[in-house]
């Protein structure tokens, strides 16, 4: 009852304390709850790409004498396939066109049957180019290779019988080709390099006609595929759905008694996203545990700003005959006023922040996880109120002697405990031990060894970031405490400026109270370090995934000439110049060198203009930034640049001859040409991602008696690269590939896009902005309303607004400026080490952090702005001295 | 007595807390003068409005009616740092600063350098016998001591109207006496006006002046008689 009427005075006459605290509860709260949305959204989101990103589920291929028909009908009735249809495989030597007057051959061809329906049933896996999907159907690059349109005939060799001829009715592009063609039952090595370039496509019963002499003869060179499509109501978990179907495509394999093997599609790209879904896990680690964790420590720093009065309130209470148990209870009954009222707004903020930023406003992937994550975030917050409310009193319940209200002020001649022992330095230290021990093997952080179904976090890793960042706070309180006990001479002479004659005094203030700074500088560090490395961690990481999309497209659109094709420098770069929306064409050479019995791709760049228009960064290269070896290659046409793995199997040393041999471009004959190694390539503009050479272009073109193109890569001025891909593909017609940036993103889903950060970063950018800001202006303020008796004995002894501003501002500029700069320093080391822990969302890994100054000036500013706006009320409310104050006691 | 200007005058100043039925008069409407090389003790029970009648002349706070000025020194923002002290009733050194420290305060918001503050307020400090203190926090020395500290802070700057609200409050009889000499005889050495409020009889008769309050009002007769004889 006490306890109750204490609060409902507290609540009426000084309602600033209890509700401090729950503002801070909440936001600890509300970055919880938020990060849970994230986490769920972006989990189901994972999932949902994973499976949009296949096509064919799953590609059941019969083995040697199973029936295909019975194959097909325990497929289609196995559950959760909603589709399956039988597709048929065949091979042929050559297909031939002629077309005027010339005849074109191509070397080995697939043939495919697919049965009526099959485009509608799996949409995407045929895109129509020219003509119609009813009838046969030529893959883009072969219609290429055999300059036919729709109407065209082609024929078919036939092993063992005559050739027969079809009429092409479509040209079509197939983008799943890897996967379609993909040798079932085979690990992920054993794969071929590329799929066929030579593909016709039949109706069923147009395939039975073409085949039949080889079914009749030899059947075993015509396979049967049964694709399948699996209902999509999937766990919303990558983890879950990709043990669901993985387990499920075990049972169908098990049923089908070695008839048949699944080719698990889905699986493989749940796979992926399950590793990613696991660094996104990590990600909210990094960038949402600090934040929190933050939330509480500010709302510890306001809360004991009115620790003092709590003190006295007490020692008041207690004068008038509370118990201990009776003072227990009152500080319980406030902290769960404040811890609930915190709690209650914190996760209605976080719903507002889920509607908004990830339009769904559920915590967590399910319902038992969302009530989990509420629950989490609930409990935290209440920990929050009761570490600030609840465990000072209890404290201060147990001692409540005058020596117990002498804390905040006074000699402190000893440290805090963990000064002493240096826990500072002994956490830095072995920090930065586990942090080298894992470079040393690349700090691999999510284990996910090929073949195994677990994939796992390497946790040990993740304690370097983790001490190092509780290592650095409690280093920045030590040196702010160092400075205000040891350096109390440069102390005055810094604060002369701003205090005068009072410079002495104010340090002597300041020094007497260096608990309580040193605790305000150390905070206001670390979310300045928070606010810093999680947006400086986010551009980057933002330019990261531009320049990986970037990379695998080459550039804004990439228009890649069919291999048969022979176009010039001049005149494709004449051609695309022309259309409306494209800023510079880029001439990239593409061809095939043989190094031994290696064949490898070589790429033929113009040396001058590849840097700025590839835009090349240097960690793609080895032995030199990227302008230093286009130099290299401009100066000495001859030299090469080649990759890691090659420079190690063949031993190479600068500036070694390296023959390779290439096709020439009148007689097709492969003629030797010598190059020197200059340079490692480990990544270019639309290279693969294993080995590659870079040379010069015009030396190739000499050496092979051919300047044709392989690709043009253009950067748009500015319009949207997908439009100008459009406009660009309708002039150039069948004749070449047309891929874009914006498309490039979403289907190559690289770890990088499939996490979706910046939902993520915009909460953690908000939040940190409000710490910050939280941290200074309200701890300053708060504690300047404390000692507003201090402030009101001097005004009474003479002291005018400017000299009392000594002694605010000389505080303020201490907390904030020493906050600042230690933060800024924390800041950059912290975002270092968070690229390199995290490296593995980074791929390639960054040539240099991005730093977002618009941010970090916003959040310099918003700090100072609190600053100013704390000791502006402050000295305003002194103006007439109050008199009340001193009347106190 | 009245020679020249008076150093303060309260016309008609009163005071009232608060508003409507809960207000408290705690100064009726006064009227009074105090000149250069007055010393005067103001006694009164408990309540009765001597803290607040300080507190008026120290221009610390606003008569609700009337006025209070003070025509021999200036206007109100003249009056500190250096003209008029006041010792508080209550604690009122700066509890982060030591005694030295808190002692030549005053002087170096009044613009001495810290250097010489820290001079005149040890010799001010020794006049009270506080030098051992010099280095010891508010927090570290007893009530007695703290107050005591106060009237050399006050007396650091070599005010022309000390306002001393219960200076020996929290002192034996004999510390008491000594600081009431301390404070008469620093009144006499600058010739500056010296009020005492307190409780305590023997301190009041130690001053030549007495006046009395009662629930809120001077007794103008207590101060006739006074002048009179
Ligand atoms: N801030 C305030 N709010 C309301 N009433 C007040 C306030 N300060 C003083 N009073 C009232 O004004 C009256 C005069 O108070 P004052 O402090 O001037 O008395 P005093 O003579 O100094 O008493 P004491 O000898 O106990 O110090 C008292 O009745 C007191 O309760
Ligand atoms: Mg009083």
């Amino acid at each position: 009852m006490v306890a109750l009427s204490w609060l409902r005075g507290l609540v009426t006459h000084r309602p600033t304390r209890p509700l401090a605290t729950a503002l801070g509860v909440a936001v600890g709260v509300a970055l919880i709850a938020s990060i849970g949305t994230f986490l769920s959204s972006t989990n189901s989101k994972m999932t949902h790409r994973a499976i949009a990103r296949v096509s064919i589920d799953w590609q059941v291929e019969a083995q040697p004498g199973a029936s295909p028909a019975d194959l097909l009908s325990k497929v289609s009735t196995f559950p959760g396939v909603t589709r399956a249809l039988a597709v048929q495989f065949a091979g042929s030597p050559s297909f031939t066109a002629t077309t005027q007057g010339s005849t074109q051959t191509t070397g080995a061809a697939r043939v495919l049957g697919l049965p009526a329906g099959y485009a509608t049933a799996f949409p995407g896996e045929l895109r129509l180019l020219s003509g119609s999907l009813s009838g046969v159907l030529v893959a883009q690059q072969t219609a290429s290779n055999l300059h036919v349109v729709p109407g065209s005939t082609v024929t078919i060799a036939r092993p063992g019988t005559t050739p027969t001829n079809v009429t092409v009715a479509g040209v079509v592009d197939l983008p799943y080709a890897d996967s379609l063609f993909q040798h079932v039952g085979a690990p992920p090595g054993a794969q071929a390099q590329a799929p066929p370039d030579n593909v016709l496509l039949l109706p069923q019963s147009t395939f039975n006609q073409v085949e039949a002499p080889i079914l009749a003869k030899r059947p075993e060179l015509i396979k049967t595929q049964i694709h399948a499509s699996l209902s999509h109501a999937l766990a919303n978990s990558p983890s879950a759905a990709f043990d669901d179907v993985v387990s499920r495509a075990r049972n169908l394999e098990s049923r089908l008694t070695g008839t048949g093997l699944v080719g698990d599609n889905l699986g493989t790209a749940l796979d992926t996203a399950r590793q990613d879904a696991l660094y996104a896990q990590i990600l909210f680690l990094f960038l949402g545990v600090p934040g929190a964790i933050l939330a509480g420590l500010v709302t510890a720093l306001i809360a004991s700003a009115g620790a003092d009065r709590r003190r006295r309130d007490s020692a008041l209470l207690r004068t008038r005959g509370a118990s201990t148990r009776t003072l227990v209870r009152i500080a319980l009954a406030e902290t769960v006023f404040a811890g609930v009222i915190g709690v209650l707004a914190g996760l209605g903020a976080a719903l507002l922040i889920g509607k908004s930023s990830f339009g769904t406003a559920s915590f967590g992937a399910g319902t038992v996880s969302a009530v989990l994550w509420a629950l989490g975030a609930a409990i935290v917050g209440l920990l929050i109120a009761a570490g600030s409310i609840a465990l000072p009193a209890l404290r201060d319940a147990r001692s409540l002697t005058v020596a117990g209200q002498r804390r905040q002020i006074g000699r402190t001649a000893r440290g805090p405990l963990w000064a002493r022992y240096g826990l500072d330095f002994i956490f830095l230290a072995i920090a930065g031990f586990i942090y080298w021990q894992a470079s040393q093997n690349g700090y691999q952080l999510v284990l996910a060894p090929e073949g195994v179904a677990q994939v796992s976090v390497n946790w040990y890793a993740l304690l370097a970031p983790v001490l190092g960042w509780i290592g650095a706070g409690l280093l920045v309180y030590r040196l702010a405490d160092l400075v205000l006990s040891r350096g109390r001479i440069p102390l005055t002479g810094a604060l002369r400026p701003l205090a005068g004659e009072l410079a002495p005094t104010v340090a002597s203030t300041m020094s007497r109270q260096r608990r309580l700074l040193s605790r305000a500088v150390a905070l206001v560090a670390l979310t300045a370090a928070f606010a810093g490395s999680t947006s400086v961690f986010n551009s980057t990481y933002r330019a990261q995934a531009e320049a990986d999309a970037r990379l695998s497209n080459g550039a804004d659109v990439a228009v890649t000439e069919s291999p048969g094709a022979s176009v010039g420098v001049a005149q494709g770069i004449a051609q695309l110049k022309q259309i409306r929306g494209v800023g510079s064409v880029e001439p990239l050479q593409h061809r095939y060198a043989y190094i031994g019995a290696d064949l490898q791709d070589l790429f033929g760049v113009r040396p001058g203009t590849i840097t700025t228009a590839g835009k090349l960064q240097n960690g793609w290269f080895q032995g030199g930034s990227a302008a230093d070896l286009m130099k290299i290659i401009a100066k000495d046409p001859s030299a090469i640049l080649v990759s890691a793995e090659t420079v190690k199997d063949y031993q190479l040393h600068r500036g070694d001859t390296l023959n390779l041999r290439l096709q020439n471009g009148q007689t097709k004959q492969l003629t030797t040409v010598p190059f020197h190694y200059e340079g490692v390539a480990k990544e270019f503009p639309t290279a693969p991602k294993d080995s590659f050479f870079v040379a010069n272009q015009s030396y190739v073109a000499a050496k092979t008696g051919s300047d044709a193109v392989g690709s043009f890569l253009v950067q748009t001025d500015g319009t949207n690269p997908a439009v100008v891909a459009k406009r660009i593909s309708s002039v150039v017609g069948s004749s070449a590939a047309v891929t874009d940036i914006v498309n490039q993103r979403v289907v190559v889903g690289s770890n990088l896009t499939a996490v979706e950060l910046s939902g993520l970063t915009r909460i953690e950018l908000g939040f940190a902005l409000v710490l910050a800001a939280a941290a200074t202006g309200l701890a300053l303020g708060l504690g300047f309303q404390e000692r507003r008796r201090t402030f009101a004995i001097a005004s009474a002894l003479g002291a005018r607004s400017r000299q009392l501003g000594g002694f605010v501002w000389g505080e303020s500029a201490f907390v904030t400026g020493g906050g600042l700069v230690l933060g800024a320093v924390m800041a950059g080391v912290l975002s270092i080490t968070l690229v390199h822990v995290l490296t593995g969302v980074f791929d390639p890994p960054p040539d240099a952090l991005s730093i977002p100054w618009g941010y970090l000036i916003g959040v310099g500013g918003a700090v100072i702005a609190t600053v100013l706006l704390a000791g502006i009320i402050t000295l305003r409310a002194l103006r007439r001295p109050a008199i009340e104050e001193l009347r106190d006691l | 007595m009245s020679e020249g200007l008076p150093l303060v005058r309260c016309s008609g100043a009163a005071r009232t807390y608060g508003k409507g039925p809960t207000a408290t008069v705690a100064l009726q409407a006064t009227y009074c003068e105090v000149f250069a090389g007055q010393r005067i003790g103001l006694v009164g029970p408990s309540g009765s409005g001597k803290s607040t009648l300080l507190h008026l002349m120290a221009g610390l706070d606003d008569p609700t009616v009337g006025d209070v000025s003070w025509p021999a020194i200036g206007t109100r923002d003249e009056l500190r740092p250096g003209r008029v002290a006041v010792i508080f009733q209550g604690p009122s050194l700066l509890p982060p600063l030591t005694v030295l420290e808190n002692t030549s305060l005053p002087l170096v918001i009044g613009g001495m350098t810290d250097k010489d503050a820290r001079e005149v307020a040890h010799t001010a400090l020794r006049t009270l016998d506080l030098d051992v203190l010099a280095d010891k926090l508010p927090e570290e020395i007893s009530g007695g001591q703290a107050q005591r500290v106060a009237v050399a802070r006050a007396l650091a700057g070599e005010p022309t109207l000390i306002l001393a609200d219960e200076p020996t409050g929290q002192l034996d009889r004999a510390s008491g006496a000594a600081v009431v000499e301390v404070l008469l005889g620093a009144s006499e050495h600058a010739g500056s006006a010296l009020l005492i409020s307190t409780h305590d009889m023997t301190v009041a008769e130690r001053l030549p002046e007495r006046w009395e309050m009662h629930s809120g009002e001077i007794q103008t007769d207590t101060r006739e008689a006074q002048w009179s004889r």
